[in-house]
């Protein structure tokens, strides 16, 4: 009984791992991506332009000899190419907003690891003030001690400490600065957890894409409060790879499959 | 002359030998063209205001789509360049590699470069007539500037012997094409004259499966060298469109696409198919079947019929099925044919498909086929045109290389690859009418217009000829309409008559006014005819005639005989004739139940010349033979034993009856015509010569076709072959 246990918690395991989450993502995005070009894209268009350049490919080898309209043929090709882009800009942008969206959500659970445990790691606070700079205080909880004394870069109004977490879990560290308390939080251990880098004070654009958690007050003297997480590399054959490029490769592969069994022009 | 009589029965009889058997093992490739009929162009803007708003991950990914996109651009160019580069380093190499086999290829040119529109069958009574009427403005110009004139044609005048002629210089017994058809001696079977395909010869047994293994053989029947050959050798580039028995092609320094002879899938010359619901056992006498559409809950379902199944023994032919939904009011029917889903009116054609036939194991032959919509009510009818090779997908080697037949699919999309491409029998047949068959006839001809404006863009110097059978067919189907009391008209008052090869004449000429407009005066513009065009009105069967007289037997009792000759007693028989003009004595020891000593072969080839010649039809009064020539006498060379003995050239308004093509005996000899193929050519060679016009002026009496090639090769200073049978034209001077 004992050794289906683990053997189901093998197989669990491998299944929400970092790659089983890539490889199934990849399936997923790349059917829905080719499904979404086909019904926003002019699918007759794309496909004469495409016949078009090869028809140009393949003047430049039939009237290799003369090169008039080699460079004829080359100059179509150019202008194909910049009829065919143009032809597949109004899929992509039906594609690659809820792509990013999708993606910056994906990143937060896979583009960095939790911090080791008793691995020291950066916590880096930026102020707008030199009141907020000079008097900041850490408040840690007790999972979390303080590895060496905080530094501080004046021109930069910016102060970092090194810490390092003693147990796996998600903790929250508050940082105090004149006069007010602000938190980030902090994951340590080897678990997919939802991680953010930095929690900010407005930056709108920056948060959407950087942070995971919520803004900092407006009158608040801290700009930023930032962690250096680990980047998590996927390995492939004893290659890691950040997940987006293997995300990048297979959505292709299964794009390239599914286009030519649903008959789409890509 | 396009269509043998024999062609539909060829394919059938022949069907074995000629199947299209080179199927390779590819993926079938999906071309379905999707419509997307929304999407905003607020939502596009609102989309793309929104994407550069959002700069962080955009450019971190493309994704499937746009990165297809960016990548494939990417790969075309960079391929491009590769190419290009390759060709711009490479060719300083070249040019002075050439430079020193050759020396200048064109230093002893008369001109830059030669354009010979070939216009199959154009008749140079017509032309004149047309000219003097001022229809034909520019062939008037080159009447008046260069030269017109009648142009020789060969014995027979037939299309595949005289293109043959045209392109090699010499009379047929150099090249060997007598016909469409030659006669097997063995069998007395016909077989199709210009090529032979046969599948692999070892095939791989797996389970019920026999995999061919190796290549389709296809063999050259027609002897001799194309005079593009001799301009390659000399470094002189040619672009060859169409030209009539150029399948399979060859190589030379040039590209060519393959014409007249091409086989479609199902290795016939052309079979098309009435897809109907009408209950019906009639069968078309030639090149056409008919398919039964099943309909249920108001879906029709039928199939469109393939190639035989090449990899089971007896596994029957592959088909392509495809659905009909009529839509309200009948007027209109959604189709879906394999990936493809368009909507056809009743009388519509849909553009070229592609059909694929799966042979299982992977195995698949790739056509296309064009649908027409006849009718919803109260049968459903749908014409399919005979399934051509897919030029962009060729399962055969339609043209040289084989990548120019593709270049021209993608550059202009799919087009009639088929030699026999406008299908006459479907007219004949009353499958299509007069209007559907002008559709189908001019959808061909504007695609081998776009393929000839291309050539000329393409080969500035050289060589660049194109032949448009539209001319062939149109006055072959339309003749009746341009005399009075024709049988295949009579039912229409002369009034009546739709203009249609006068149309015809005056297309023709504005498409020598728009190649005018392309060529300065380094380029010589020849445009030639291999044939004329008479009336087709009444039929002979010389097989009656030599039954009649003794000449052939049938088996006792019998009156008539079945086709190729069925209940013909051979024991007894001395002459018979199939074919459009060859007639062939029976000689021991060449035909396999040969009773004529060959040493009585020319008496008795003497005695029919002097009986058939000014043979007189007994209903009008007048001769149905001109000329009956003797095969010796006219032809010389080493395939002369391949010829019939002797040569039928029947008088205008006279033709080889429909069954005396296909080796019939009937009990009539003469008997009207009343087809809608009413005009026609393959009579007495004297009666029919076709036109030269030239844009520059040569000093010929008599030109003949068999002088373009050595002209053209002295016009580019090459010297001339020997074995030519042409003389080369001597140019007056350069016209301004």
């Amino acid at each position: 009984m004992g050794r289906v246990v683990a053997i189901a918690g093998f197989n669990l395991s491998l299944l929400t791992s970092p790659l089983a989450i890539v490889i199934v993502l990849s399936l997923v995005v790349g059917l829905l991506m080719v499904v979404v070009f086909g019904h926003t894209s002019d699918q007759k268009a794309i496909g004469i332009a495409k016949d078009q350049l090869k028809a140009h490919l393949l003047a430049v080898r039939l009237y290799r000899d003369q090169i008039p309209v080699v460079m004829g043929s080359y100059g179509k090709i150019l202008r194909g190419t910049g009829r065919y882009l143009k032809l597949a800009f109004k899929p992509l942008l039906y594609v690659i907003i809820p792509i990013i969206l999708l993606m910056v959500q994906v990143d937060r659970y896979l583009g960095q690891t939790p911090i080791p445990t008793n691995a020291p790691f950066l916590l880096t606070v930026h102020t707008t003030s030199s009141d907020g700079f000079n008097n900041a205080t850490l408040d840690l909880p007790p999972e979390i001690t303080m590895t060496a004394p905080a530094v501080h870069i004046p021109a930069e109004n910016e102060i970092v400490w090194r810490l390092a977490g003693a147990r796996d879990g998600k903790y929250e560290v508050k940082i105090a600065a004149a006069g007010q308390s602000v938190a980030k939080a902090v994951c340590v251990g080897t678990n997919l957890v939802r991680i953010s880098t930095v929690r900010l004070r407005g930056h709108f654009w920056e948060r959407m894409f950087s942070s995971a958690e919520p803004a900092l007050p407006d009158d608040s003297p801290i700009e930023s409060i930032s962690i250096n997480y680990p980047d998590r590399n996927i390995e492939i054959a004893g290659y890691g790879m950040n997940w987006i490029w293997l995300f990048f490769i297979l959505s292709m592969i299964v794009g390239f499959i599914f286009k030519e069994l649903l008959g789409i022009q890509i | 002359m396009k269509r043998p009589c024999g062609a539909g029965a060829l394919a059938r009889l022949r069907a074995a030998d000629i199947k299209s058997r080179d199927m390779h093992d590819r993926p079938p490739v999906h071309r379905a063209r999707k419509h997307f009929a929304g999407g905003g162009a607020r939502a596009t803007w609102v989309l793309l205001i929104a994407l550069i708003f959002l700069p962080a991950l955009a450019h971190a990914y493309a994704g499937p789509g746009a990165g297809f996109a960016v990548l494939s651009s990417f790969w075309a160019i960079f391929v491009a360049f590769l190419y290009s580069f390759y060709a711009l380093m490479t060719w300083p190499v070249r040019q002075l590699f050439r430079f020193l086999r050759r020396r200048n290829a064109y230093g002893k040119a008369t001109f830059e470069r030669a354009v010979i529109l070939g216009f199959d069958g154009m008749d140079p009574e017509l032309a004149e007539r047309f000219m003097k009427e001022g229809r034909l403005p520019n062939l008037a110009k080159l009447r008046d500037t260069g030269t017109f004139s009648k142009l020789r044609t060969t014995f027979p005048p037939i299309s595949p012997v005289a293109w043959s002629t045209f392109m090699t210089g010499v009379n047929p017994g150099k090249h060997n094409i007598y016909d469409f058809l030659g006669r097997d001696t063995s069998n007395y079977l016909p077989y199709l004259s210009s090529a032979e395909i046969r599948g692999p010869k070892r095939h791989i047994k797996i389970g019920k499966y026999s995999i061919p293994f190796g290549k389709t053989q296809i063999k050259a029947m027609r002897k001799g060298t194309p005079f593009w050959h001799w301009l390659g050798n000399a470094g002189i580039f040619s672009s060859v469109i169409r030209v009539p028995v150029t399948f399979p092609p060859e190589r030379f320094q040039g590209v060519l696409l393959s014409g007249m002879c091409v086989p479609d899938l199902k290795g016939s010359q052309g079979t098309f198919c009435l897809c109907t619901t009408r209950a019906s056992d009639d069968k078309f006498r030639e090149g056409g079947v008919r398919v039964a559409i099943e309909r249920k809950n108001g879906v029709c379902r039928s199939y469109v019929p393939g190639p035989d199944n090449p990899l089971i023994e007896k596994g029957g032919e592959l088909r392509a099925d495809f659905e009909i939904r009529p839509e309200l009011g009948s007027k209109s029917a959604r189709f879906v044919f394999g990936s493809e889903k368009f909507t056809l009116k009743i009388g519509e054609y849909s553009e070229w498909l592609p059909a694929e036939f799966k042979a299982g194991m992977g195995f698949t032959a790739h056509g296309i086929c064009r649908f027409y919509l006849k009718g919803l009510s109260p049968e459903v009818e749908v014409y399919v045109t005979p399934v051509n090779i897919d030029p962009g997908h060729p399962d055969l080697p339609i043209s040289h290389p084989v990548t120019y037949s593709i270049y021209l699919a993608k550059l202009f999309g799919p087009y009639a690859t088929l030699g026999l491409a406008e299908d006459t029998w479907a007219l004949n047949e009353h499958v299509l009418d007069d209007d559907a068959f002008l559709a189908q006839a001019y959808g061909n001809h504007e695609d081998r217009e776009r393929m000839l404006f291309d050539a000329l863009d393409k080969t500035k110097q050289g060589l660049c000829t194109c032949v448009f059978d539209t001319t062939d067919r149109v006055q072959h189907m339309f003749w009746r309409y341009l005399e009075e009391d024709h049988p295949a008209a009579r039912d229409v008052p002369h009034s009546q008559h739709p203009p249609v090869i006068q149309e015809l004449y005056e297309r023709m000429d504005r498409l020598v006014g728009r190649v005018m407009e392309k060529i300065d005066d380094d380029t010589l513009l020849l445009v030639i005819s291999d044939h004329g065009f008479k009336s087709f009105a009444r039929c002979m069967n010389v097989n009656a005639w030599l039954h009649q007289n003794g000449y052939l037997a049938l088996k006792d009792g019998k009156t008539e005989s079945g086709d190729w000759f069925d209940d013909v007693d051979w024991s007894r028989t001395r002459a018979y004739t199939m074919g459009l003009n060859g007639l062939y004595l029976n000689i021991k020891g060449r035909e396999k139940q040969g009773i004529v000593d060959p040493a009585e072969a020319d008496a008795l080839k003497g005695e029919l010349q002097k009986k058939l010649n000014g043979l007189v039809d007994p209903a009008s009064g007048t001769v149905g033979i001109t000329g009956v020539f003797i095969a010796d006498n006219v032809y010389r060379g080493p395939y002369t034993d391949n010829s019939p003995d002797l040569i039928v050239g029947y008088a205008a308004g006279y033709r080889a009856s429909w069954d005396s093509v296909m080796g019939k005996v009937t009990g009539q000899i003469f008997e009207d015509n009343i087809k809608a193929w009413s005009g026609d050519h393959c009579i007495d060679p004297r009666l029919v010569p076709g036109v030269l016009f030239s844009s520059h002026k040569f000093i010929e009496d008599k030109p003949a076709i068999v002088d373009v090639a050595p002209t053209i090769l002295k016009l580019f200073g090459i010297a001339l072959p020997g074995h030519f049978d042409g003389k080369a034209w001597t140019l007056a001077a350069k016209a301004h």
